[in-house]
């Protein structure tokens, strides 16, 4: 029996050998998780704190929680009115961001064009050029146009920057869609344009979901274009709007700037949730790289 | 899907004539945007270095090279562009390791629930920076803020700083609250590229005893080295770009010791109507990112794309 029960120790302090460097790590990344979740954990409990559970300290557990910050930064900031706004910058800067790409993504993935390398340097400075470098001269074009403080000409902006990283993401999909199904109906005689709208469309759905979702993300995100080029209070997006929080009026009571910050990231809260799986596997980074 | 047997006869006309849909719209489109919308003010931008200009008046002064001039004496300017370098030191130095390093633990299975932490490091890429840096101006507030309460209940009190309020540190203290919100990119650019080195190059310098640190440093990086090109590059210019987080915690106080050239930019043209001047540390920028990655496509990463 012995003879049996030896190999079977040496097994479990074999495994013991192998999992404790991975139980060390694993430590190691549960810091690393807190550092990056806790300030959110932290906002979270902060704005449903009332205000005079202040002193307690700043991890001191709400003890009678209640939304009351939500409801005055909601009504203070007009959050109605700025959510609208980037929704609105958000969805149609996207989709004009996609619906620009798309012809171009097919173009680039399917035929061999002529001067094709010149069109992707191109696309490049497009996705890497500092903003700033074309601030003034876009605020003196979108003035020109009498789209200064328009929500059309934010809308425009967005469109168009979103453009390059839209083409290099549907071109890396629309390059992995068979050929097969194309030739045949080349043989039958299609066009383009019915190849185009008949079989890479369609295909192509997933590939514009991921590319819809990231520039959905990006121009929630962007902060800049919507700060120089608009000035009105009732067409401002999320990003310029939540500014005020940073006034002294705001920042005396923790919990109203941390009631904004959630309510601010709720949208993109829900979209993570829902496309998660295709976007923090990274499976668009292979697209990205060309 | 075009059929022909001579490349360099291939003119791009005939194929606009055989495939006028997607010339129309696949290129020229394209094209013509980019031209109006990306080109075109990159051109303006510099011709407008050249001029005196309030952003108002109907009329530019032409200076010359007096707004060069000018920037090269300008204490601020040399302010913000050290600032900037600083910057992408520490972008470099923590947000790009540290991706790496988290990237290959979850690949190698170093750790268990890599899925946790994986979506712990990412979810702050999808934040905007404003609300990151309004965030981080609560959990850092020099009296009731959260950071300086864990320091000291870990006993490093000693530690504890006026993160913004000290102008030697407060720059490095914004980079670090832009590297925690940017790590995740670095992270899941590695995690795909380490997905895509074949697995069999792992295990064999396992079973040739390799520890970890050799398995990253001989096995993994020399493998991933477009990923890093392209890495690097990103990470280049979210630097030179800084903006959103100086304009959301500091405004470039104290002593606009916290400046970076985007935010010069952004000072001089929209608040102190210097256009010219604006333009000229737009050029500054554009020349910046242009050199910096120039050089590390020339000599470090020169054969990072023909892998």
């Amino acid at each position: 029996m012995s003879s049996v029960a030896i190999p079977a120790r040496r097994s479990t302090i074999r495994r013991l050998r192998y999992a404790a460097p991975r139980v060390f790590a694993t430590l190691l990344a549960f810091v690393l998780a807190a550092i990056w979740l806790g300030p959110l954990a932290l906002m979270v409990i902060t704005s449903i704190k009332p205000n005079k559970e202040f002193l307690n300290g700043p991890f001191a557990l709400p003890i009678a929680p209640n939304f009351d910050a939500y409801q005055k930064v909601w009504e203070g900031l007009n959050f109605g009115v700025l959510m609208q706004n980037s929704l609105l910058y958000a969805t149609t800067g996207s989709a004009l961001a996609v619906l620009l790409a798309l012809v171009p993504a097919f173009a680039l993935s399917r035929f061999e064009i002529p001067g094709k390398k010149y069109v992707f340097a191109l696309l490049l400075t497009g996705l890497i050029l500092p903003q700033q470098t074309v601030l003034i001269p876009l605020y003196a074009t979108l003035r020109f146009l009498h789209l200064l403080d328009t929500r059309i000409g934010l809308i425009i902006v967005h469109g168009v920057y979103g453009m390059p990283a839209q083409i290099l993401i549907l071109r890396g999909f629309m390059t992995t869609i068979p050929r097969e199904i194309e030739k045949a109906a080349q043989i039958e005689g299609a066009t383009d344009f019915q190849i185009f709208t008949k079989i890479i469309l369609p295909l192509s759905i997933p590939g514009i979901v991921v590319g819809y979702t990231l520039n959905f993300i990006a121009i929630w995100k962007e902060f800049v274009f919507a700060l120089v080029f608009l000035n009105s209070e009732s067409i401002l997006p999320v990003t310029v709007g939540m500014l005020k929080l940073n006034s002294d009026r705001y920042i005396t009571a923790f919990n109203l700037p941390s009631a904004g910050l959630v309510i601010s990231q709720i949208p993109i809260v829900i979209l993570f949730i829902l496309t998660y799986r295709g976007i923090s596997s990274g499976n668009f980074v292979g697209s990205v790289k060309g | 899907m075009v059929s022909r047997t001579n490349d360099e006869r291939y003119s791009f006309i005939a194929f606009a004539r055989n495939h006028v849909f997607v010339t129309l719209f696949g290129i020229v489109t394209p094209v013509l945007l980019f031209a109006c919308f990306i080109g075109y003010p990159i051109v303006y931008t510099i011709y407008l270095s050249f001029f005196e200009w309030n952003g108002m008046a109907p009329t530019k002064t032409f200076v010359g090279l007096a707004n060069y001039q000018y920037m090269f004496g300008d204490k601020y300017f040399y302010i913000s562009l050290t600032n900037n370098l600083k910057w992408l030191a520490v972008s470099l130095a923590f947000p790009v390791v540290l991706g790496f390093l988290i990237a290959y633990a979850m690949r190698v299975r170093a750790v268990y629930f890599p899925t946790l932490l994986r979506t712990a490091i990412f979810f702050p890429v999808t934040m905007s920076l404003v609300a990151v840096g309004l965030m981080f101006l609560l959990i850092l507030n020099p009296i009731f803020g959260a950071f300086d309460a864990v320091l000291r209940a870990l006993g490093l009190g000693f530690l504890v700083s006026e993160w913004f309020g000290d102008y030697r540190i407060a720059i490095y203290t914004l980079a670090c609250v832009g590297g925690w919100a940017f790590t995740g990119l670095p992270m899941i650019f590695y995690f795909a590229g380490i997905g895509d080195v074949p697995k069999e190059t792992f295990d064999a310098a396992r079973i040739e005893g390799a520890g970890h640190l050799r398995m990253m440093l001989k096995v993994a990086l020399p493998q991933l080295r477009p990923v890093t090109a392209v890495v690097v590059m990103l990470t280049l210019f979210e630097s030179l770009k800084a903006f959103d987080l100086i304009a959301v915690m500091t405004k470039g106080a104290p002593f606009g010791r916290t400046n970076v050239l985007g935010y010069l930019v952004y000072l001089e043209s929209f608040w102190n109507s210097r256009f010219g001047y604006g333009a000229t540390v737009s050029v500054a920028i554009l020349v910046l990112s242009i050199a910096i990655a120039g050089l590390l496509l020339g000599t470090v990463f020169r054969d990072a794309f023909d892998v």
